[in-house]
């Protein structure tokens, strides 16, 4: 940050040298306390989260893919009614804001504003240079651009499109967020512009001090900066500059989870469109506070993860987890009552934030596939659905996606499945492995989380997934056998069921027995006897170590041995050690065997 | 306790579990007419029977199996208890099986098990000597084997034995070509069996059930005539080369007299097939 600092500083000082008039300049009043409180007062905000239309009913503007990549087509919906309001054509190329009685977006290289009610044309204005982005509130419109090495700040009336004022910075401005009569605008990365929409003048500015500013997000009522790192609640408070005195707020974003934000990147040109970008998301709301750090609505917050939208808890636990049927969510916003989506096919869906249950489904009625949205759907709470949190259902199938992208988001879905209590999540596990496309990473995942789990409900399950043998009729193998093996294993020392114990004995004695068995299996099947056996497998494993003992092949297996040994002389009683003690003197034991037997009983 | 007592009392006690309850401990059954040996005498092939030397223990294995003493039987029911490599198994199973007495399933079920192959067919092979419903049910699952000469061992095993219970698998491997099971099916069917058999022209390789039925017209026992004759019938049906093959080694391997309504009917095929339809 130093080094662009510098750079900047060296610009600003080259265009001051050559009499430019800069409103965005290095020195300037910042973080002052008093004019951040006035700042805060003069703007006009809602009491409750309203959407910003004039009629404040909920709305989304979607745009959806045409024939070619200038021909899309803007889909303006009610999300109350559940009807299409307006479609109309246009080049769009950012994302569209949403104002009073318009809506703003750059189609081809100018910016036009369209009536909201029937989507036609109202002004077009070119933009004279590079567009970085655009914002609106109720009344206007606001643009920055780049024009050479100068950046531009232009205000214009959301009614006729007249240019009402026009600032230059110079130093990189970021794209904009506006709400009730002020433009945010980000300078250079450390700065916080706040300007007067109706003027064009600085109210004031913020400047991070320990945290630089790149992310926006703006809503009816809480205008939120930050970066990757975490974001600041605009407040009285932020004239400190710095986290620990300040409104600000981090959550547990899971590593799988890998490139999610607080919102978009207001330097990044790319983002000032419908990107990817948007499908990797943190979902939140604030409640205010005097002081301590951000205090987020619900004690959580929601992450949309392409098709999946994943609630959390303040501890980064799992609340509950839903996931898109077979298309990816598009677009996303938390509205203060519900999380809605849009996906590719143009489903709307609203989720209860905390628990994760189905408000509402709607859709657009589109058969092509939609690029991005804007939701204008602050305050929306539908009720007109009631579909139970199907997480367990949603963490499978986030499992056992096939898409490979999200391999590391399956990891997580296991761990937080492996989390959940009862047999049904166990059977799900065994699923994920019995499944020849699954990763093995995410077997591997699930073999540690089936060992973890040391869910006793769970043995019957395991059990059953033991029924299945090597059948050439049949065309079948046994699934996972060594990692339910080793499962069942970690159940050893818990209260079990002696029925289900014996079941699982047989189960695995079937398998000890077996010929297909291969050693490495083995090694698993003797370990879960010998957890759960409690003497009753002495028998079998005995007799198991008789027939191999002078087996090339399995007898001379080092780690057959060490579970055999472990097994007999750990678990078993006097019969067991002298038994092991007579194989160790047989001259056709295989002679590791005999050294491990030795080892383990030692010399008496 | 000995070492064998010990060994012998895990496998004991196993094949107690194993078994359930009712089982009954090994009996000393071995027939007494014509002993060469005493028991006394064992004691040389017995001792060489634990030997590390696998060619011994072999050699010992095969001497034990032609005494009919109990001791003898002993002997190679304690070694196989103890767990026996290869070389010493086989010979050890086959000669235990000569002179065979219930308790000896168990034993040979543990090495129908075996991760070695010629362990298990040794053992399958074995166990088609014991009218026992383990060792039939052990010779069933022998049938799914993965080792095609395992599978083979168990469809001899259940044509010798006569294993009713093993028909189903078997006429599911017959679908496969699996010649073994064609031979074993032969050799157990009845006229009943036969239909079935013939019921499966059309879901099982041509070839394969030419030779099914082939070999269960020349069993000598398989009759009466009516029903060698549906045989004929059946095989006529069916366009591989076999069966004409089969019916032709029929023909020769049946006297022309007393007439045989199924040779009649055997040559008019064949006449039909190589004649070209005169």
């Amino acid at each position: 940050m130093t080094r662009s600092i510098g750079v900047a500083v060296a610009v600003v000082l080259a265009l001051a040298a050559c009499g430019g008039k800069a409103v965005f300049r290095l020195s300037s009043d910042e973080n002052n306390s008093y004019e951040l409180g006035r700042s805060l007062a003069r703007r006009q905000l809602p009491d409750a989260p309203t959407p910003i239309n004039e009629t404040r009913q909920p709305r989304l503007f979607a745009l959806t893919a045409g024939a070619s990549p200038t021909a899309k087509t803007i889909v303006a919906y009610d999300l109350g009614s559940g009807n299409v309001l307006w479609k109309a054509d246009a080049d769009v190329q950012s994302r569209i804001s949403v104002g009073g009685d318009f809506v703003v977006a750059l189609e081809g290289k100018q910016l036009v504003a369209r009536d909201q009610t029937r989507g036609q044309p109202r002004w077009r204005v070119a933009v004279p240079g590079k567009f970085v982005g655009a914002a609106a509130d109720r009344d206007r419109a606001y643009l920055v651009y780049q024009d050479g090495s100068t950046w531009w700040l232009v205000g214009y009336d959301g009614g006729s499109g007249n240019e009402l004022w026009k600032a230059d910075a110079a130093g990189e401005l970021g794209g904009p967020s506006a709400h009730g009569g002020v433009v945010y605008v980000p300078f250079l990365r450390q700065w916080l512009s706040i300007v007067d929409g109706k003027s064009g003048a600085q109210l004031t500015r913020l400047r991070g001090l320990d945290q630089e500013i790149s992310t926006l997000r703006v809503t009816s009522q809480t205008a939120y900066y930050g970066s990757k790192q975490g974001m600041f609640q605009l407040d009285a408070r932020s004239a400190s500059g710095r986290r620990a005195d300040a409104t600000y707020g981090q959550v547990k974003i899971p590593p799988q989870l890998e490139g999610t934000t607080y919102g978009r990147g207001v330097y990044d040109p790319v983002q000032q469109g419908y990107t990817a970008a948007e499908r990797k998301r943190v979902l939140w709301t604030s409640t205010p506070v005097e002081s301590g750090p951000m205090k987020l609505g619900g004690d959580g917050y929601v992450i949309h993860y392409f098709r999946f939208l994943l609630g959390f808890g303040l501890d980064g636990g799992l609340r509950w987890a839903y996931s898109q049927p077979r298309v990816e969510l598009v677009a996303s916003e938390h509205t203060g009552h519900v999380i809605v989506g849009l996906s590719t096919s143009g489903d709307i869906v609203a989720i209860e934030p905390q628990t994760g249950a189905v408000r509402a489904r709607k859709s657009l009625g589109t058969t092509a596939p939609v690029l991005g949205a804007t939701f204008d759907a602050e305050g929306w709470s539908p009720s007109s659905q009631s579909e139970p949190t199907e997480t367990v259902a949603a963490l499978v199938a986030i499992a056992r996606d096939r898409d490979a992208r999200f391999d590391r988001v399956k990891e997580l879905a296991v761990q937080a499945l492996a989390k959940l209590p009862g047999p049904e999540v166990t059977s799900q596990l065994l699923a994920v492995l019995a499944d020849n496309r699954a990763p093995q990473k995410l077997k591997d995942t699930v073999v540690e989380l089936l060992v973890e789990r040391r869910d006793p409900g769970s043995l019957p399950v395991l059990t059953q997934q033991l029924s299945v043998h090597t059948d050439y009729l049949a065309q079948t193998e046994p699934e996972a056998l060594g990692p339910v093996a080793k499962a069942i294993a970690g159940l050893g020392g818990l209260a079990l069921d002696g029925k289900h114990v014996a079941a699982a004995l047989e189960a695995l004695q079937g398998h000890l027995d077996a010929p297909s068995t291969a050693p490495p299996d083995l090694v698993q099947v003797i370990g879960a006897m010998a957890a759960i056996g409690k003497g009753a497998e002495r028998l079998a494993l005995g007799s198991h170590l008789l027939l191999y003992h002078s087996d090339d092949d399995i007898g001379g297996d080092a780690s057959w041995q060490k579970a055999i040994v472990i097994a007999l002389a750990k678990q078993g009683g006097p019969g067991e050690r002298e038994l092991l003690r007579q194989v160790a003197a047989d001259p056709r034991t295989k002679p590791t065997l005999a050294t491990t037997i030795r080892d383990l009983l030692g010399p008496d | 306790m000995t070492a064998r007592n010990v060994y012998r009392a895990v496998v004991i006690s196993v094949s107690l579990w194993a078994v359930g309850a009712a089982a009954q401990p090994a009996k000393k059954t071995a027939p007494a007419k014509g002993a060469p040996k005493k028991p006394a005498d064992l004691a040389p092939e017995i001792a060489e029977l634990a030997s590390p030397d696998a060619a011994v223990a072999a050699r010992a294995a095969e001497m034990l199996g032609t005494y009919e003493l109990p001791a003898a039987h002993d002997a190679l029911l304690d070694a196989l208890a103890l767990g026996l490599t290869p070389p010493v198994a086989v010979p050890a199973m086959t000669a235990l099986a000569a002179h065979p007495a219930p308790s000896d399933v168990i034993a040979l079920k543990r090495y129908a098990g075996h991760h070695n192959p010629s362990m298990r067919s040794a053992a399958l092979t074995a166990l088609a000597t014991y009218p026992d419903p383990v060792a039939r049910a052990a010779i069933v699952v022998g049938l799914r084997d993965s080792v095609g000469a395992v599978r083979t061992a168990a469809a001899t095993a259940a044509g010798k034995g006569r294993v009713r219970d093993a028909v189903d698998t078997m006429l599911l491997l017959l679908a496969k070509g699996e010649e073994s099971s064609a031979r074993a099916l032969a050799q157990l069917a009845d006229p009943d069996l036969a239909r079935k058999i013939d019921d499966h022209y059309g879901k099982v390789p041509d070839a394969s059930l030419a030779l099914c039925l082939g070999l269960l017209l020349k069993r000598s026992d398989f009759g009466p005539d009516p029903a060698r004759v549906e045989i004929v019938r059946a095989m006529a049906k069916i366009q591989d080369p076999a069966a004409v093959t089969q019916l032709a080694e029929y023909i020769t391997a049946t006297p022309k007299h007393p007439p045989r309504p199924s040779r009649q009917e055997a040559e008019l095929v064949v006449d039909a097939r190589l004649g070209g339809g005169k």
